[in-house]
């Protein structure tokens, strides 16, 4: 009883933890189509915008850059807000995305 | 002339005073002349010089009364989702947005600025002096010129490097060149005449003579300040341009792009008034020497004949608000959409008098429109900018110049692409969310959407390659790619690389006229 509890429990833990990693990517992709590739492209930021590009930066350090913005120990009132909006699914989807693309 | 220039006079004058008292002892002309000039240098090329309004709303004292000041500086600073409007924040200072925002909300909407046939003539530049130097045939492998495909793309600013005229090879899918136009490439046209030139107008009105074969501008002209009219004559000799601002159009030489005619746009609208008009699509035909223009406030279509003193002929009441069109039956009748009516008019260019008006759908918006043969009749496909409950596709038979039905799609459309070759028409989704990443296709035959192509970007402006064989497709906005795919088996070929691209405008367009339609069917037809 208390096996087959586990083990469903189990199965249920790497169900989910699996349509986590395989939602990541695609939820990235939405955010970053929402929220960053205004300023930041997908692949590229226009040749004229004074903004970073995101894409194949490491994915550590951009959640650790969103995290920081987040909570404002990292300073720039436009990047406080947005990231302020953000969840930690967000940036890590979010990291994930760009992280996966080819700059 | 001397009334227009009077009136821009006035206007700066009635500008300064407002923006001056307002602000008291503080503000000076010179913050004043300096906020006009950011606005010129920043915003006008989609705003409107004139504060009315272009591809983006106007900005004037009436349009954003009442409008928080904080929000228009949020606004300016991330720029607006799901649209064209950029993140300003980083471009300008706190203190210009700051500065921008009270001198719109204290500018009222401009009178027609003066742009005279003289302006025009002086705004000549030439960059190949002796023509005779250029290349007799094309400097990169290609088979034929029907081959090139034209993108505009506007750059995310609307200005800058980004914003230039890119030429496909459609059989390749490679770039073969790209000629840089300042700001937002928005139409391209090719001579029917001679293969090797194209014509490139930008949303501030200046018109670039390109040449293919060495992928350069020889010349280029400023027309006006804002507008997207274009066409060329059937000999290739004449171009004409028309603008929003001022409300103008003219007809240049095809060759040296000197201005030769100008015409004050203005007229009886269906209501009754006379009215001053920005100028919507202009059209040359295989079927005559004629230009055909439409005028979007006054509702009227104007033929003007490429003869002795440039004799028009008026055709009035064609509808409300009128912008877009696209020629069928050789050239000989012209559909003309009116946003406000929710119509298609149908024009005999011959007779110079309406058809039918056709029901059209929410808004019609019918880019380069389409019109392709089905089972013996020609069938017209014409898209909606609306997002009305009911959003569809117009089919229309245009021998009997009836409604066939309405195809629903997914959201508001902007723009149709159909080929003789290809099981297809393409429509672009531009409702603002999601669905704007996708294209619809609607099966020829079926006349229902058969497949949905998440793009990505604002998706827009599909167009197939000349053969019939590839559709292209700008993912737009953000997306910064055309995108190719195989036209039957809708599988993604290719991509191009470029900022915000938009217009699509296969050089194939000169031999078949509105895409779908065969050339053979053309020559049939005449």
């Amino acid at each position: 009883m208390r096996l087959s509890v586990l083990t469903g429990s189990l199965i249920l833990g790497l169900v989910s933890a699996q349509s986590v990693n395989a939602a990541s990517i695609y939820a990235g992709q939405a955010k970053a189509a929402a929220v960053c590739s205004q300023c930041h492209g997908i692949i590229t930021p226009s040749a004229e915008a004074p903004f970073p590009p995101l894409a194949g930066r490491d994915m550590d350090y951009l959640k650790t850059a969103l995290k920081q913005y987040r909570d404002k120990t990292r300073k720039s009132d436009i990047m406080n807000a947005i990231a302020g909006s953000l969840s930690d699914d967000d940036i890590g989807n979010v990291a994930a995305y760009y992280a996966k693309l080819k700059p | 002339m001397n009334t227009t220039k009077k009136h821009l006079h006035k206007s700066i004058l009635t500008c300064l005073a407002v923006v001056i008292f307002p602000f008291g002892a503080q503000a000076t002309s010179d913050t004043s002349k300096n906020m006009h000039q950011l606005y010129e240098d920043n915003c006008a090329s989609c705003h409107g010089s004139d504060h009315g309004g272009f591809i983006a709303p106007g900005l004037n004292s009436d349009t954003l009364k009442g409008r928080s000041p904080t929000a228009l500086r949020t606004l300016i600073m991330t720029g607006s989702f799901d649209t064209l409007m950029p993140p300003f924040y980083g471009r300008l200072s706190d203190d210009d947005i700051r500065g921008l925002v009270k001198h719109l909300q204290t500018t009222p909407k401009q009178a027609n600025p003066a742009w005279t046939i003289d302006d025009i003539k002086a705004s000549i530049k030439v960059y190949v002096k002796d023509e005779s130097t250029l290349p007799a045939k094309p400097t990169y492998q290609i088979n034929s010129m029907d081959d090139v495909i034209g993108v505009a793309a506007r750059g995310k600013y609307g200005r800058g490097s980004g914003s230039k005229a890119v030429f496909i090879n459609s059989v390749t899918h490679k770039q073969i060149g790209e000629v840089s136009t300042g700001t937002a490439a928005h139409i391209i046209d090719y001579n029917p005449a001679n293969p090797r030139w194209a014509y490139v107008k930008t949303d501030t009105a200046e018109i670039f003579k390109v040449d293919l074969y060495s992928m350069q501008a020889v010349r280029s002209v400023k027309t006006g300040f804002n507008g997207p009219g274009l066409g060329v004559s059937r000999d290739g000799k004449y171009i004409m341009a028309g603008s929003y601002v001022p409300h103008n159009a003219v007809i240049l030489d095809a060759d040296t792009l000197e201005p030769i005619k100008t015409f004050e746009l203005e007229g009886i609208d269906p209501d009754g008034k006379m009215v001053s008009s920005d100028s919507g699509m202009i059209i040359g035909t295989p079927f005559d020497d004629i230009f055909a223009i439409a005028l979007e406030n006054a509702g009227q279509v104007w033929v003007v004949d490429l003869k002795e003193g440039f004799p028009v002929t008026k055709i009035e009441n064609v509808g409300r608000h009128l912008h877009d069109a696209f020629l069928t039956h050789g050239g000989k009748k012209l559909m003309v959409a009116a946003y406000d009516d929710n119509i298609v008019t149908a024009i005999d260019l011959k007779d110079r008098k309406i058809i039918k008006k056709l029901d059209a759908g929410c808004v019609p918006h019918v880019g380069g429109g389409s019109a392709v043969e089905v089972d013996g009749r020609i069938l017209g496909f014409g898209t909606n900018f609306g997002d009305c409950d009911k959003t569809v596709v117009s089919v229309w038979d245009l021998d009997k110049m009836e409604v066939v039905k309405q195809v629903p799609v997914a959201g508001g459309t902007e723009s149709p692409a159909a080929h003789a070759n290809a099981p297809y028409v393409a429509v672009d989704i531009i409702s603002k969310d999601r669905r704007a990443r996708t294209v619809q296709l609607i099966d020829k035959k079926s006349l229902e959407v058969v497949k949905t192509l998440d793009v990505g970007g604002h998706a827009y402006f599909p167009e197939y390659s000349a053969d019939g064989k590839f559709l292209y497709v700008s993912a737009g906005y953000s997306g910064d790619e055309v995108v190719v795919y195989d036209s039957t088996s809708l599988e993604k070929v290719a991509s191009v690389s470029m900022e915000s691209p938009a217009g699509i405008f296969s050089h194939g367009r000169v031999r078949y006229m509105t895409r779908g339609l065969s050339p053979d069917e053309m020559k049939g037809a005449k």
